[in-house]
């Protein structure tokens, strides 16, 4: 299995319009596009075999389950995992004769797409940085009132950004992708440290992501109680995501009720105060 | 003068502006703003004929915006409904107001929003998908594009229109007294939720186990934890990890070297074996 440069070039611009920030904006790019499921389906469909992309966007998906970035801190750039990751998953799989659906294939793949991930947060970096220019040009234009120039900055100017950032080292990587598969092969065995190590790091990853959606949420220690709520739900108790929703969500009602309650008497008491005064002064 | 009123041309293409491109012109230093900037424009141009007002109101959204880009989609549609209220000579609506606003509705909205579009929404979306993609079909993930994209799409729209239609009452409501109540009950929605995601997805194990004499293991080190409280490991790790961004400030970048540290040292000691080979 090898990639051609026309398919290189396809994966290319999909990286273009799925990375944060991207082309594609955020619902349809960053959360569609960039998600290594969906990854998973593009270059399955473009390199000609759905079932390994698929089961490789799979194993990475789950590392990058709950990939947020507050404040714009990437952990991982999902351009990097879903389209320059799963490819060298997929060939790295091929030459090694790795079923993709073993938990050996789904370590590989994991352990590629948290080392391609973490690595491409440069290009996420590079990216932002690189559109600074355009938005210096935007301000000067409004500056000037030169309201058309804010489409352009907005819509057109930040692919140039994303041919230096995401087009260009997609092609390269992939190109040379037999090769890097190769190397990575030969200086990196799988029951080496270095392997061992990247692959520990992968399951370690997700929770840095779980922790960054914690940060919003927890303030208190008893903060932590709904959480580790959950946590018993789904690990003791052995509840699927969609029923612990429903729990949670019975959870919310009773909180909302009882806030608004707490909210709302003490200024209908305070209203009864007012009243007590008026009839004093009667 | 006759009353302005937005046409609902100008109103869709300003929704489609933001939609489309919230996130495309993003730097560490402007974030959001140009896509907000590109958003109102279409709103400007069509209440303002005088160039000095449009240049004074283009100009109150040079200031910086970033907020979660799918709940955010409110604060665009209120600042829609001050403008024409600005437009039709409401002298309560200012810079100021407006920009007071974005600015105090952009904490609250971001952390709303994070615990319930990519806290919540996303992984329960993300886990059903994975479910049905199980063993390679692509079914799971045309799921999952469908849905997502259909809940993004319309639930964005709906919320530009209830924040142009409400104004300044969406403030209040969302910073008022049942605002503050349903922020209280989304984070443990959110909590309970991500509690689950990390139950299910996520999992710390060590390899740790000492043997006897014969090669038997007498002492299992995940076995032992996961008596103490199933998945321990896995809900400490995250808790250290909370404490070092939350408490001691730390960027996740940095976190994540230090597990990589760990993980090196780990492996090299044989706490963690993740078991591989050829």
């Amino acid at each position: 299995m090898s990639i051609s440069f026309i398919q290189a070039f396809i994966l290319g611009i999909f990286a273009c319009l799925s990375s944060m920030p991207g082309m594609g904006s955020s619902s349809i790019g960053n959360y569609t596009l960039g998600r290594p499921l969906v990854g998973g389906l593009v270059c399955g469909l473009v390199l000609g075999d759905i079932r390994t992309g698929i089961l490789v966007g799979v194993a990475m998906q789950v590392v990058y389950i709950a990939l947020v970035t507050p404040g714009g801190t990437v952990s991982a750039d999902v351009r990097a995992v879903s389209y320059i990751g799963i490819p060298l998953a997929m060939l790295a799989l091929k030459s090694q004769g790795l079923d993709p659906a073993s938990v050996e294939g789904a370590g590989l793949a994991t352990s590629f797409g948290a080392m391609v991930g973490t690595v491409g947060t440069v290009l996420f970096y590079g990216t932002a940085t690189l559109n600074l220019v355009w938005q210096h040009m935007g301000w000067s234009a409004v500056e000037k009132r030169n309201y058309k120039m804010i489409a352009v900055t907005d819509r057109y100017l930040p692919w140039i950004s994303h041919i230096a950032f995401s087009l260009i080292p997609t092609v390269i990587m992939l190109m040379l992708g037999q090769t890097v598969v190769e190397a990575i092969k030969t200086y990196l065995p799988m029951d080496g440290l270095a392997m061992k190590s990247l692959f520990t790091v992968g399951s370690l990853l997700p929770c840095v992501g779980i922790a960054i959606l914690l940060k919003q949420i927890v303030r208190n220690v008893t903060d932590f109680i709904p959480y580790l709520t959950g946590f018993v739900f789904a690990k003791s108790i052995g509840i699927n995501l969609v029923s612990a929703t429903v729990v949670a969500a019975m959870f919310a009602i009773l909180i909302y009720k009882l806030k608004m309650l707490e909210l709302v008497r003490p200024a209908a008491s305070a209203g009864g105060g007012l009243d007590d005064d008026e009839e004093e002064d009667i | 003068m006759a009353e302005k009123k937005l046409s609902k041309k100008a109103l869709s293409t300003s929704f489609h502006h933001w939609y489309w491109g919230h996130l495309t012109c993003f730097s560490q230093e402007h974030m959001q703003t140009f896509g907000y900037l590109h958003s109102m424009l279409p709103l400007c141009q069509e209440l303002y004929d005088n160039e000095e007002d449009l240049a004074r109101s283009m100009n109150t959204y040079t200031a910086f915006f970033n907020t979660e880009p799918q709940l955010g989609t409110v604060i665009v549609g209120i600042t829609a409904g001050l403008e024409e209220a600005r437009a039709n000579g409401d002298d309560e609506v200012d810079d100021e107001t407006i920009n007071g606003l974005r600015a105090g509705l952009m904490g609250p909205i971001a952390g709303i929003g994070d615990s319930l579009v990519v806290g919540t929404v996303i992984p329960i979306l993300l886990g059903i998908a994975m479910g049905m993609s199980g063993g390679g079909s692509p079914l799971g993930a045309i799921f999952y594009i469908i849905v997502w994209n259909l809940f993004a799409y319309f639930g964005m729209r709906y919320l530009y229109f209830t924040g142009y239609n409400l104004g300044g009452k969406a403030v209040e409501f969302l910073v008022g007294a049942q605002g503050m109540a349903i922020r209280e009950a989304v984070s443990t929605l959110g909590g309970f939720v991500i509690g689950a995601v990390s139950a299910t997805w996520v999992s710390v194990q060590t390899s740790l186990a000492l043997y006897n004499a014969d090669g038997e293991a007498y002492l299992v080190l995940q076995n032992k934890l996961d008596e103490v409280f199933p998945g321990l490991l896995t809900a400490v790790t995250i808790i250290i990890c909370w404490y070092l961004m939350a408490k001691k400030k730390m960027s996740p970048i940095k976190v994540m070297l230090i597990l990589l540290v760990v993980a090196i040292v780990g492996c090299a000691i044989g706490f963690f074996n993740p078991g591989l080979s050829y």
